[in-house]
């Protein structure tokens, strides 16, 4: 094989070509003007994307069935939680992100015990957590508005040799979890499951504590997210994670995760919340009405997955 | 035997220790408030008022109960069924704030049927039985760009941020602005994003349109979407337009800074959530057998310039600006239906 047909096999490529061409469609209408802002703003906002799609990653990874809606009322919870703990005092930066990732383990384990213990189906197990969490994040804060400590808010919303420090973060966790996913045993047993939990069980994989640890593992990065997201827009709010629900999906099948689990990528993650992102902004920049714009969001979408996906099932 | 009597004496002390006026012919009514959502803070703000307005009143004796239910899952088939609910528990009024206009109108009607007065506000339903305090959100869209054109005669490039895509009030205060930029030809609408109404995905939806834009002289919004418009735009080397607010208190907080930073100048127009407590009253005057128009308006809360700092004084943090109506300015709303 050609390097460049051995490139065009991995399931993650499309992904990338498809944010490039609508990032260079965006950047056409300006004659080329707005590319540096276009490209920070697109790091930027889809640093958080990435972020919690890795963590939907890794659970998608566990099989059929496996999937956790409880990210956005993390991301609220975590947010307004360590916003009011830290109160707007940069000497409180380090516990407050500790008490965003306590709560991201607590709702991890709330998760698993309601799979495992109680043997709920983990679409509902967690649909149940979050309107939980949910109502905590109401009851906790009541809509209130607090900034974040100013080291914080600089550090979130600026940028270091002109990348945004978020992409940096996100990067950083990104490298881990892609050592993760390819480097160690747990990466080869949750991909183990994935493809046949039985099969897994057999071969004497310790298959409840892998998927323990990995729906700990999305409810952290949830939570680090929703950290980091309150910071850089200057507050939390009640409504903040509403959006990634869907989203830290979306990047997950765009990416060329096998939505059926077992076979997940982390690149991929990287070049669909691009694509999210700037194909928003592409519809946008078109001045195209937003029924239309959700129409072709929606066709796009259906358009990268086909690619993606009916190149895979060649390879296999 | 004993119980009754012992509630009818308290009832007679109860009405003994007030004060004569305070006693109206809704003293044994009891209202509900039906509301469909909460997880924002203009709903907290709103249901709080509604606490504290009512709370008052039943500690007056102007009427006998008036409780709040929330649906959990903003939905128009779980809402009817609360609907149907309260009817079931013999309530005399129902103030709701629809999840949607015509979805509703079944449970309302049988509501009507079983001889209870429902008061819509905010998000209020078409059925002809129900009253309805409705917003003028297309005035409240050209009014925004009626100040911009006294503020920037010259006019210029404006920038629009929209609310939820497929809601009926997007539509209105969107057709309001558009209207008003007829009126005013010297602004020209460059673009416009969708903000949902939050800072967040605002900011985000800002940030991605911002660098193929050309210079902005103004920005309209429908509220809660001012401060993620300011952020994005603080964060490009772009000079600050002119953006209106909506009364939240980190959009008014923002503006304050600038306003003390550079002489910043804007004003910011809303609907103060106590407009609850506005039909809580509307209700209980319809219940007391005054002739009440079907249709009434809602007055906004504008603030402007010179009073920014008494409203900010008063806005709770993370909150909404807001007033709480007393039984005078409903009285005041019906007759100027009337």
């Amino acid at each position: 094989m050609t390097p460049l047909s051995r490139l065009a096999g991995k399931p993650w490529i499309w992904s990338w070509i498809a944010a490039f061409v609508v990032w260079f469609a965006t950047i056409m209408v300006t004659g080329g003007a707005s590319t540096l802002g276009l490209s920070q703003a697109a790091f930027t906002f889809a640093a958080f994307s990435i972020i919690v799609g890795i963590g939907q990653m890794f659970v998608i990874t566990l099989g059929p069935g496996n999937i956790d809606l409880s990210v956005p009322a993390t991301m609220t919870l975590a947010g307004t939680v360590a916003l009011k703990l830290m109160n707007g005092d940069n000497g409180m930066i380090v516990p407050g992100l500790l008490v965003a990732v306590l709560i991201g383990l607590a709702v991890g384990i709330g998760n698993y015990a309601l799979i495992k213990a109680l043997r709920i189906p983990p679409i509902i197990a967690t649909l149940s957590m979050s309107f939980i969490v949910q109502s905590a994040a109401i009851w906790t804060n009541r809509g209130l508005r607090i900034k974040p400590p100013s080291f914080l808010a600089d550090f979130t919303t600026s940028s270091t040799l002109g990348v945004p420090n978020v992409a940096l973060v996100a990067l950083a966790i990104s490298l881990l979890a892609w050592v993760l996913l390819e480097k160690t045993v747990y990466g080869r047993w949750i991909s183990a499951i994935g493809q046949s939990m039985a099969a897994a069980r057999m071969a004497g994989i310790p298959v409840d504590g892998a998927r323990f640890v990995t729906y700990l593992l999305c409810a952290v990065l949830a939570s680090l997210a929703g950290y980091l997201l309150a910071c850089f827009s200057g507050g939390a709010a009640l409504n903040m994670g509403s959006e990634y629900l869907l989203m830290s999906i979306a990047v997950v099948v765009i990416g060329g995760t096998a939505v059926a689990g077992g076979d997940s990528n982390v690149p991929g993650i990287w070049g669909a919340s691009l694509f999210m992102f700037l194909v928003v902004s592409m519809l946008n920049t078109y001045g195209i009405g937003a029924g239309v714009r959700l129409i072709m969001t929606g066709l796009i979408i259906i358009s990268v997955i086909m690619l993606a996906g009916g190149r895979r099932t060649g390879m296999r | 035997m004993t119980i009754r009597k012992m509630l009818l004496a308290s009832v007679a002390i109860a009405c003994a220790a007030m004060p004569v006026s305070a006693i109206a012919d809704t003293a044994d009514k009891k209202i509900a408030l039906s509301n469909n959502y909460a997880g924002n803070s203009w709903r907290q703000a709103m249901l709080t008022s509604w606490e504290k307005v009512t709370g008052e009143a039943v500690k007056a004796g102007v009427v006998a109960a008036a409780d709040p239910f929330t649906t959990a899952e903003n939905q128009a088939t779980e809402q009817a069924a609360q609907i149907q609910n309260m009817i079931l528990q013999g309530y005399d009024a129902i103030v709701l704030n629809a999840a949607s206009p015509t979805a509703l109108n079944g449970a309302v009607k049988e509501a009507c049927d079983a001889g209870i007065t429902v008061v819509s506000f905010d998000g209020i339903v078409t059925e002809p039985c129900a009253w309805r305090i409705a917003v003028d959100f297309k005035e409240m869209g050209r009014s925004q760009v009626e100040y911009l054109s006294g503020k920037l005669p010259d006019g210029g490039n404006l920038l629009e941020i929209r609310g939820l895509a497929g809601v009926f009030v997007d539509d209105e205060i969107s057709a309001g602005i558009h209207a008003g930029v007829a009126e005013f030809p010297q602004f020209k609408i460059v673009g416009s994003v969708h903000g949902d109404w939050a800072q967040d995905v605002a900011q985000k939806a800002v940030a991605g349109i911002l660098p193929s834009l050309p210079e902005i002289a103004g920005v309209v919004t429908q509220g809660g979407d001012g401060y993620g418009a300011a952020q994005a735009i603080a964060a490009t080397d772009r000079a600050m337009p002119v953006i209106v607010m909506g009364n939240r208190e980190d959009e008014l907080k923002w503006w304050k800074e600038q306003k003390d930073a550079n002489g910043y100048e804007t004003m910011s127009v809303s609907i103060a959530p106590g407009v609850s407590t506005l039909a809580f009253w509307v209700a209980q005057q319809i219940l007391d057998g005054k002739d009440v128009k079907k249709d009434l308006v809602v007055p906004f809360l504008r603030i402007d310039q010179d009073n920014l700092e008494d409203n900010l004084a008063n806005t709770q943090a993370g909150g909404v600006a807001n007033v709480e109506y007393s039984q005078e300015d409903a009285i005041k709303v019906i007759e100027a239906a009337m």
